[in-house]
């Protein structure tokens, strides 16, 4: 089944108690995709992950990793997924070369941990014990052990959390090379970058619901429509919009008359009429912006507050 | 399916963890070996196998509790609370690998203590390497594997580093004091020595004793050897149950209750010892094994070999239960053969009377009470008059090993004195003597209650029919008491015959060759009544010469039986 979905997820609930932490989330990731749920700190993104990967029973719904429902078939989903988890540690005295070759014992499949470790660039840390690395090498031993087995899915739960910009960076870059190599991978994250960054597309978590689905740009797009255009002149522009100007977009002025700003679905298209309308009124044109909306005001839009870091 | 990759990569990587982590080192070696140097030189374990024994099954018992516990415990909890655990949660594995590694390493790193152990008591005190590895190694195996499992449940149930400590605490110090390890079970109160029977570690160290001092098999600990794999099938189990891979899972309150369900084995045990008194008797047993193989140089003596020759000057070696050596003259120091001293100038060694003919009361705290009072006026080995020789046989086993304290019974004797009655008993129930002479030596005093003996002067002034006396016989060859006929007390009327036999023109000499070397032929045994290397160490030290003065052997110093010197002052105490 080489086009059916890596995973698929529908009408997913899990409760604690009296607790909702879900309340029936849907969605598929495609093989090769690199799929990303974005939310706060709280919003089911873990609980969600660790449903897929087996770890937690759910209390509702149909789940299929690979095929396979995790909750039964876990053994099968384990071998088959990688996963790097958020607050993990290794023992301190064991060595990088050690640790890939102890977690590469458990499953069926196995890559070359030489090319893994030099492609992670730790082989020349293999002899290094867990608690001399840096927090970039043990992030990227924890990549390494969720590849061990050339896994067909790989789950980053946050996988840059805590992590100083730099070696954020070095991460994302090795996500992107996992991306190009056409890797399926569910990433969760509370960085709005990060997701627009690195996934094909995004599902946006809150409160146990996904509030909206898509690629990062479709989001931006069918959430606020379009990309605003900011125009600043040096005198107040006309009370009339350009000859043939659409009612469907309307000019938003600012009291003195001197700024303007639009909406508008073909921002390039409506940047040429407007300057050459500025031009013609000889109103004076001081500055331009191209805003195009980012996830940040997608979510803020969606959920009315703002996504914690 | 199981995966026997994930097992052994687990257990390889868990034991190159152990042992790059000092603190496994410190607490597996370094700090039972303080405690054997410690102890070992602290109990004069140079000076005895048993110490030395003692010494190392309380290093090897130290050595399992702490492995099991911290090592196994505290390890596990360790992980989980770190997050260790919570890594491998998303690999394909159950956590059976996880266990099973921690129960493997155990082993392994526990495994070169024992060897260095008896390397360091080999060459330090002379102990012999045990006859029984095998069965040492097993049972030590069945140890290991079932108090590492103990240590995996209390991590599995604890919530915190912190109370993981508390609880292994409270298991480990009562095991390490009850057990009999550090302290000899036998000087606890009786209620506390059944307690002890509840306690794991009991079971080890009784276990680990019967193989070293006993030669026992792996397979005489059988009963031992159930409960301990018992409770490693039903810890593990448990241990799979309750298993948590990170400390954010609770764990629901049902679940402590399945851990009431490891201690189960022990109670069965435990129910049963306090049942059966076994192990009650085995610890008598392991604490007279011990106080028999002790070492002692008995110095410039005068020595009565007892097949009549005499050493006027002579010095013996006592170890292990037998005469090692005897000199003339002063012999070596004692420090150069390991033995502590007994000063004995002026004084007379003997080797242990024997009283060739005694009755032993029915009822069984009378009859333990001849016993020890016929050991503490020296005699070390009777034949005993009964009508049911078979009894006497089960009686004589429990001397034998030590579970009653008393002479050796030798011979299973007819019910009648094989001569009539002895001089001793016409004198004691001869109408002129009032009372009765022999209610007055000193020896008598000493082994009888006050309260009891008025009670027996008054008894016997008011002896209404008292048995004619029968006409004299000629001195019966070997001397006997009669002791337990008309209540002639044990031990002192044996004593009052050799005086008595004397009087009528018996020498001296030839008297109590009679009572030792002659008796033991007698009885056809060639290893007591001599005192000679490799007879048994049966010995009587008195002061003065009894060669020239028989009752000198009234005025009794020391008394050893098998090896051991009887604590006289003691051994009428109690029982």
């Amino acid at each position: 089944m080489p086009d059916a979905p890596a995973i698929v997820v529908s009408g997913l609930r899990k409760s604690y108690g009296a607790f909702e932490a879900l309340k029936g989330i849907d969605f598929e990731v495609a093989q090769g995709e690199v799929f990303g749920l974005l939310g706060p700190n709280g919003a089911g993104k873990t609980t969600t992950v660790e449903i897929l990967e087996g770890l937690r029973p759910r209390t509702s719904g149909e789940v299929r990793v690979l095929g396979f429902d995790p909750a039964h078939e876990t053994a099968a989903v384990k071998d088959r997924i990688g996963v790097s988890l958020q607050a993990t540690n290794l023992p301190e005295k064991i060595r990088v070369l050690e640790a890939a070759e102890l977690f590469a014992a458990f499953y069926t499949r196995q890559t070359s941990i030489e090319t893994l470790l030099k492609r992670l660039q730790l082989w020349d840390k293999r002899a290094a014990f867990y608690s001399t690395l840096s927090g970039g090498q043990k992030q990227r031993l924890a990549l390494a052990l969720a590849m061990v087995n050339d896994p067909q899915i790989l789950f980053l739960d946050e996988p840059t959390t805590g992590l100083d910009p730099q070696v954020r960076l070095e991460i994302h870059t090795l996500i992107e090379e996992l991306r190009d190599q056409r890797r399926t991978i569910l990433l969760t994250t509370h960085y709005i970058e990060e997701a627009e960054r690195l996934c094909h597309r995004v599902a946006i978590v809150d409160e146990g619901c996904i509030i909206a689905i898509g690629t990062p740009r479709e989001l931006q797009q069918r959430i606020l429509g379009h990309t605003r255009v900011e125009i600043e002149c040096a005198s107040p522009l006309p009370a009339t919009p350009p000859n043939g100007w659409s009612a469907e977009f309307p000019l938003v002025f600012s009291d003195d008359r001197r700024q303007l700003s639009v909406a508008h679905p073909k921002p390039a298209q409506a940047v040429l009429e407007l300057v050459k309308w500025v031009d013609a009124c000889g109103a004076g044109l001081d500055d331009l912006h191209i805003r195009r909306p980012t996830l940040e005001d997608v979510f803020i839009q969606l959920t009315g507050k703002k996504l914690r870091d | 399916m199981i995966n026997l990759r994930a097992y052994t990569a687990y257990t390889h990587s868990t034991l190159l963890l152990t042992m790059r982590d000092r603190a496994v080192l410190f607490f597996s070696y370094l700090f039972p070996l303080i405690f054997f140097i410690a102890f070992g030189e602290g109990l004069g374990a140079a000076q005895g196998a048993g110490a030395a024994t003692q010494v190392i099954v309380m290093v090897l018992v130290l050595g399992v509790l702490g492995n099991g516990f911290f090592g196994g415990g505290m390890r596990a909890t360790l992980e989980r609370e770190t997050g260790i655990l919570r890594r491998f949660k998303v690999a394909p594995i159950s956590p059976a690998p996880i266990l099973v590694a921690s129960i493997a390493t155990g082993w392994v790193i526990y495994l070169p203590a024992v060897f260095l152990f008896f390397a360091i008591a080999r060459w330090r005190y002379a102990l012999p390497f045990p006859e029984n590895w095998f069965s040492l190694l097993a049972f030590l195996f069945f140890g290991v594997i079932a108090f590492r499992s103990m240590g995996l449940i209390v991590s599995s149930v604890v919530n915190s580093m912190a109370e993981s400590q508390i609880i292994i605490q409270l298991l480990y110090f009562p095991m390490l004091l009850l057990s009999g390890a550090t302290i000899p079970l036998s000087v606890l109160p009786e209620w506390l020595q059944i307690v002890a029977q509840f306690l794991p570690a009991t079971h080890l160290y009784l276990g680990m004793q019967g193989i070293l001092m006993r030669n026992e098999s792996a397979l005489d600990q059988l009963p031992a050897i159930g409960a301990l794999t018992l409770a490693t099938i039903v810890c593990l189990f448990i241990s799979v149950k309750l298993f948590r891979w990170e400390k954010d899972d609770r764990l629901k309150p049902s679940a402590k209750l399945w851990v009431a369900a490891s201690l189960l084995p022990f109670l069965l045990i435990g129910g049963w010892q306090a049942y059966s008194l076994d192990n009650l008797r085995k610890t008598k047993i392991i604490d007279r094994e011990q106080r028999r193989s002790l070492s002692w140089l008995i110095r410039d003596a005068r020595v009565f070999i007892g097949d009549g020759e005499v050493l006027e000057l002579g010095t013996v070696l006592v170890r292990g239960g037998r005469i090692e050596a005897v000199w003339p003259g002063r012999g070596p120091d004692p420090r150069d053969v390991r033995a502590e001293l007994l000063e004995a100038a002026g004084r007379t060694l003997l080797p242990g009377l024997i009283d060739s003919w005694v009755r032993l009361p029915d009822d069984d705290s009378a009859r333990h009470r001849a016993l020890a009072s016929l050991l503490y006026c020296g005699i070390t080995g009777v034949a005993a008059g009964v009508d049911r020789p078979e009894f006497i046989a089960a009686l004589a086993q429990q001397v034998r090993d030590g579970e009653v304290l008393g002479p050796e019974i030798l011979s299973a004797a007819p019910p009648e004195p094989p001569a009539g009655l002895s001089l001793a008993a016409r004198e004691w129930i001869d109408p002129a003597a009032d009372p009765p002479l022999l209610l007055t030596r000193s020896l008598t005093q000493q082994i009888l209650e006050p309260g009891y003996r008025a009670a027996l002067t008054q008894q016997m002034r008011n002896w209404q029919d008292r048995p004619s006396l029968p006409a004299p016989d000629s001195a019966p060859n070997p001397p006997y008491s009669a002791a337990g006929e008309f209540q002639l007390p044990h031990g002192p009327s044996f004593h009052r015959q050799l005086q008595l036999m004397a009087a009528a023109g018996a020498t001296p000499a030839e008297l109590l060759r009679q009572a030792t070397a002659g008796a033991a032929a007698r009885f056809r045994r060639n290893d007591i009544g001599l005192i000679r290397p490799g007879a048994a160490a049966d010995l009587l030290l008195v002061d003065g010469n009894p060669l020239d003065d028989i009752s000198a052997t009234e005025r009794i110093v020391a008394v050893f039986s098998k090896g051991e010197r009887v604590n006289r002052a003691s051994l009428l105490d109690h029982e």
